[in-house]
Formats: C-alpha cells, structure tokens, sequence
C-alpha cells in the first residue's frame, strides 16, 4: 500500500516565483491494482508520481510505500528503494540515443552488480514478452514510436519492481498503441504489481483494467471514481 | 611571522573550521529541540534535508582538525629557527604563553573530532537518524573547546616575537626541574617501559580479542585511552632518550625532525589512530542496541578495533626497533 499523510509540494518556496505544486494531499492507493491520477495539464500528477517514486521529497507530510516511511529517508537509501521498488515509465520514453535497446534496458540494473550475462538474459525474457526481440541489438533512435515505449516498459521491468509508476504513457501513441499498452498494464498488476498511472488521456482512466481513478486539480485531490 | 605560508594554512583551517562549528552548533541546538521523526512537519522535513549536508561539511571540517594537529605541531617545528634559544616546536611552543596550551586544546579535540567522526559515520548508516541528537549534542559540547583553540592558537601566533629569547628543549623537559616538563622527564624508566609495553601490547590484544569474540569493546575505549595517556607520557619518560641516544634529552618534539627520521611522525601518527579507533569502537557499544544500528554497528565495531590494533602493534615495533638500533645503554 502507498500511503500518502497530508504531503504538499511546494517549489521555490520563500521567493517571488513561489508555487504549490501539491496542497496537503491525504490519500491510499492499494497494492496491488490499478490507478490512475486524472487530471489536467499542470493539476500535480506529475508532482505527485515523483513524491511516491522518491524523484522529489515533500515540503510537508509522510509518505509510506509497501510499509515504509520513505520522505525521512537519507538519499543513499532512497537510491536503493527507486531501484528495487519503482519502474519507472516516462512521457518522453527517456531511451538513450546511441545505446542499443538491449543496453538500455539493462541500465538500470548496473549499479546492481548482476553478472551482464544475468541481465541480457532477464532482458531476453521481457523483449520476448513485448515482442520486440528482433530489435533488442537496434539502436533506440532507429525504433518506431511503438517499439520504443515497449523498450521503455522492458526497461522499467528489468529490477523486478513492485510498483510500476507511468507519467502520461500515452501522449505520445495513437489509439491501439495506447490499447496495447494499457493491457500490458492489466498483465503486469495481474503478475501481482501495484500499476500507478498519471493520465488525461480517456483511453487509459476508462480503460476496464483500471480498479481506481482519483481526480487532481489544481493541486488538490477533488474526488475519486470507481 | 603571521605571514608564514604555513601559519597562515593553520589560520586558514581554523577559520573554516570555526566558522562551520559555529553554524552546525546552531543547527544542532534546533535539532536537538525541535528534532521528531514522527513529525511530518515543515520544519522537520526541512531538519531532515539539513542535517545530511550540515554533518557532510562538518565531516571535512573535522577531518581537517585532525590534519590541523599535525600541521600546528609541523608549523611549530618548522620555525623554530626564528627564535634565538629554540631548537625544536617544544621552544617555540614556549616562545608566548599560548603555545602549550594550544597544544594541548588542539589534540584534545582532534581525539574529539575522530570520535565525532565515527559516531557520524555510524548515524549515516542508520536509515532512522538513529545518532542524530547524540552526534549534535557531542558537537555543542565540543564547540567551546574547538573555538577556544582557535582563540589560543590565534593568539599565540599573534603574540610571536622573534626578538624574545626563548628555552630550548633540554631546559624544558631537564630531568631534576621544577616545570611539568621536567616532571614528566624524571618519571621511573623501568616502570614507564613496563606500563608503556603492559599498556600498548594489552590494548592490540583487547583489539584482536574483540575481532575474535565480539566482546570488550567498553574495556578497549577505556585501554586505549590509558594507552594514549601513559604512551605521551613514556615518549617523554623513555623512548625519547633512546631515539636521541642521550639519556639527558627528553623532548617528545626533536623526533619530527630530519636528523631523527622524522620517526616521530609515525609513533604519533600510530598512537593517535590507534586511541582514537579504539576509544571509537567503546564509544560506539551502547548504539548496538538502536534497531537500525544492530545490523552494522558490530562490524564498524571490528573495523576499529582491527585498526587499534595494527596501529598499537606498528607503535610497539616502532619503539622496539628504535630501541633496539639505539646505542643508548641504561643501567638495570
């Protein structure tokens, strides 16, 4: 369970650009399903997916993901629990240019200090789950739009994470990729994953596989359906 | 003389240092009110994101006092020459009133800083700030004394004046005187080589014991700080006229100079990190306790103890060998 006790974000505080990203937001998302953060551009999606991954800390309030409390937490823990416990999928994909598909995906699983071999053949199984296997010695800016948000989700898999987190994975996919993804999402909270998504799109809050939607805006959280 | 390069790195540090024991004594006064983990307040959130850069800059600032000690006790020696009267850092240390006593302000807290430091290094490891009251509450005590120091080191180069004639070693430390120096020079040499040896060995052997088994480190801290003590005192008493070959000449300073080998370098240097690990692994026992610390404190505790004793065992073969290739000969 991720559970968030009066968290708010504020940026440049004290100084005349001073903004409140995210008001005291009190909220459950259970483990285990399906979620998604809606609501408009600049309502505090993003803000708040980046308190719950550990990409940022709040100004004020605790957050507690699968047991722990994470915001008091030193950066040198805080690295390992962004590694072990959160995927992390990206608007902008984030693949780095240069680097094969396969190079991209182990990534993340360096600093592990797995054997490569390990690695290539934990990759291997996920580039055949997302039917790419083909492209996996491809340069990633040779890759479709497609092919390039299913590297993006192999690459969120490859430490094993309990908690899968999406920021506005469909912006930039037509109708069926945005499909195809979403029930990559259904398959991956049926593996036993807590999915955390942050989207406008209607393809992905009216998607069936989707067990709660809270609605954001402004900041605040003004209401939650399903 | 304020314009020595040498003087000037020493004021250097001390400001640096005085300045960020000043601004983390602050801190650490509001951490030690205000300080609640349960809190998701601002201000404690804003605690929590402070302290890991305030103990990081601390930590440079510490590691410098420890390097300060040797740099003072180097900068005192080096200039020597400017006093008529001086032959080592032990007259120029005499040159005003404030040598000696920044001195012995200056090794007090480096002993101070290291054991911060390992109470730090042993916070760090703790995901819960398990030290963090502990570690700021050290720091305020230890703040007047390290602003004093840099007081009395301050003044005692500003008082420097190379037309005063100063005492030399042989005066101060003269077996047969009336000053603690010379005190110190006629202590009983059998005794002292057998309560140094008793001490220096006992203490290697609590080290590797506690490597061994896991237990003692309490009566390590407490034998390593005895060592510290009788090992200043025997550098006087004993090794000093063996490492001179002169049984009049106890100056615990002419060691770190050229025509010695500089031998003194490495007898402090292995004394100080032997304390300062041992007293460490003491210090750090009762946290075995703390939830977060039970995992890793046991094994910082054997990393102490294992360097307390290579460093009391180097400081034993170090006196050893120098008494050994000394032609001194003592009567029984």
């Amino acid at each position: 369970m991720i559970a968030l006790d009066r968290a708010r974000k504020v940026f440049g505080q004290g100084r005349p650009n001073e903004f409140t990203a995210l008001h005291e937001t009190s909220l459950l998302i259970e483990a285990d399903r399906m979620t998604v953060i809606r609501g408009p551009s600049g309502s505090g999606k993003t803000t708040l997916l980046s308190l719950i991954g550990c990409m940022a800390r709040p100004t004020s309030g605790r957050i507690h993901v699968l047991g722990r409390e994470i915001t008091s937490l030193p950066e040198r823990f805080l690295t390992e629990i962004r590694r072990r416990t959160f995927g992390f999928i990206f608007q902008q994909f984030h693949l780095i240019p240069g680097l094969t598909a396969l190079e991209n995906v182990i990534l993340p699983a360096y600093p592990t200090g797995e054997r490569r071999s390990v690695l290539e053949k934990r990759a291997a199984g996920l580039f055949e789950l997302f039917d790419i296997t083909a492209k996996s010695r491809s340069r990633v800016e040779w890759l479709s739009g497609g092919e390039a948000q299913r590297v993006t989700i192999a690459r969120a898999l490859i430490n094993d994470p309990a908690v899968v987190i999406a920021d506005e994975p469909t912006a930039h996919l037509d109708s069926k990729l945005s499909g195809e993804f979403m029930a990559t999402m259904g398959r991956l909270r049926d593996e036993g994953r807590t999915v955390l998504i942050a989207s406008h799109d209607p393809l992905v809050y009216d998607h069936p596989s989707v067990e709660r939607v809270f609605h954001i805006r402004d900041g605040r959280i003004d209401g939650e359906s399903r | 003389m304020i314009f020595h390069p040498l003087i000037l790195a020493l004021f250097t540090a001390s400001l640096l240092t005085g300045f960020m024991v000043v601004y983390a004594a602050v801190f650490g006064a509001q951490i030690l009110r205000r300080w609640d983990l349960r809190s998701g307040s601002e201000i404690q959130l804003g605690l929590e994101r402070k302290t890991y850069l305030v103990s990081t800059l601390l930590s440079y600032a510490f590691a410098a006092e420890l390097l300060s000690l040797a740099l003072f006790v180097f900068t005192a020696d080096r200039i020597h020459g400017f006093f008529a009267g001086a032959m080592c850092a032990a007259g120029t240390l005499k040159a005003d009133a404030f040598g000696y006593p920044a001195l012995l302000l200056k090794a007090t807290n480096a002993v101070l800083a290291g054991l911060w430091l390992i109470v730090n290094a042993a916070d760090n490891k703790g995901f819960d700030y398990p030290l963090v009251r502990t570690k700021y509450a050290g720091l305020l005590a230890a703040s007047p004394l390290i602003l004093a120091e840099i007081a009395l080191q301050t003044l005692y180069f500003l008082k420097l004046d190379p037309d005063i004639i100063t005492s030399c070693c042989s005066t101060l430390f003269s077996q047969g005187g009336s000053s603690l120096g010379s005190e110190l020079a006629s202590l009983p040499i059998a005794p002292m080589r057998i309560l140094f040896f008793a001490s220096v060995v006992g203490s290697a052997a609590l080290g590797l014991a506690f490597v061994r088994t896991g237990r003692g480190a309490g009566l390590l801290g407490v034998s390593s700080a005895a060592t510290l003590a009788v090992s200043l005192l025997a550098m006087v008493s004993f090794i000093s006229i063996y490492i001179y070959e002169l049984p009049t000449h106890h100056c615990p300073f002419c060691v770190l100079q050229a025509g010695y080998h500089f031998i003194g370098y490495p007898i402090y240097a292995s004394l100080f990190g032997g304390a300062i690990a041992g007293m460490g692994a003491g210090i750090l026992s009762p946290f075995r306790k703390i939830p977060s610390l039970s995992a890793v404190i046991p094994g910082m505790q054997r990393k102490l103890a294992w360097t307390a004793a290579a460093c009391f065992l180097v400081l034993a073969a170090i006196v050893i060998a120098a008494m050994a290739a000394s032609h001194l000969t003592l009567p029984d």
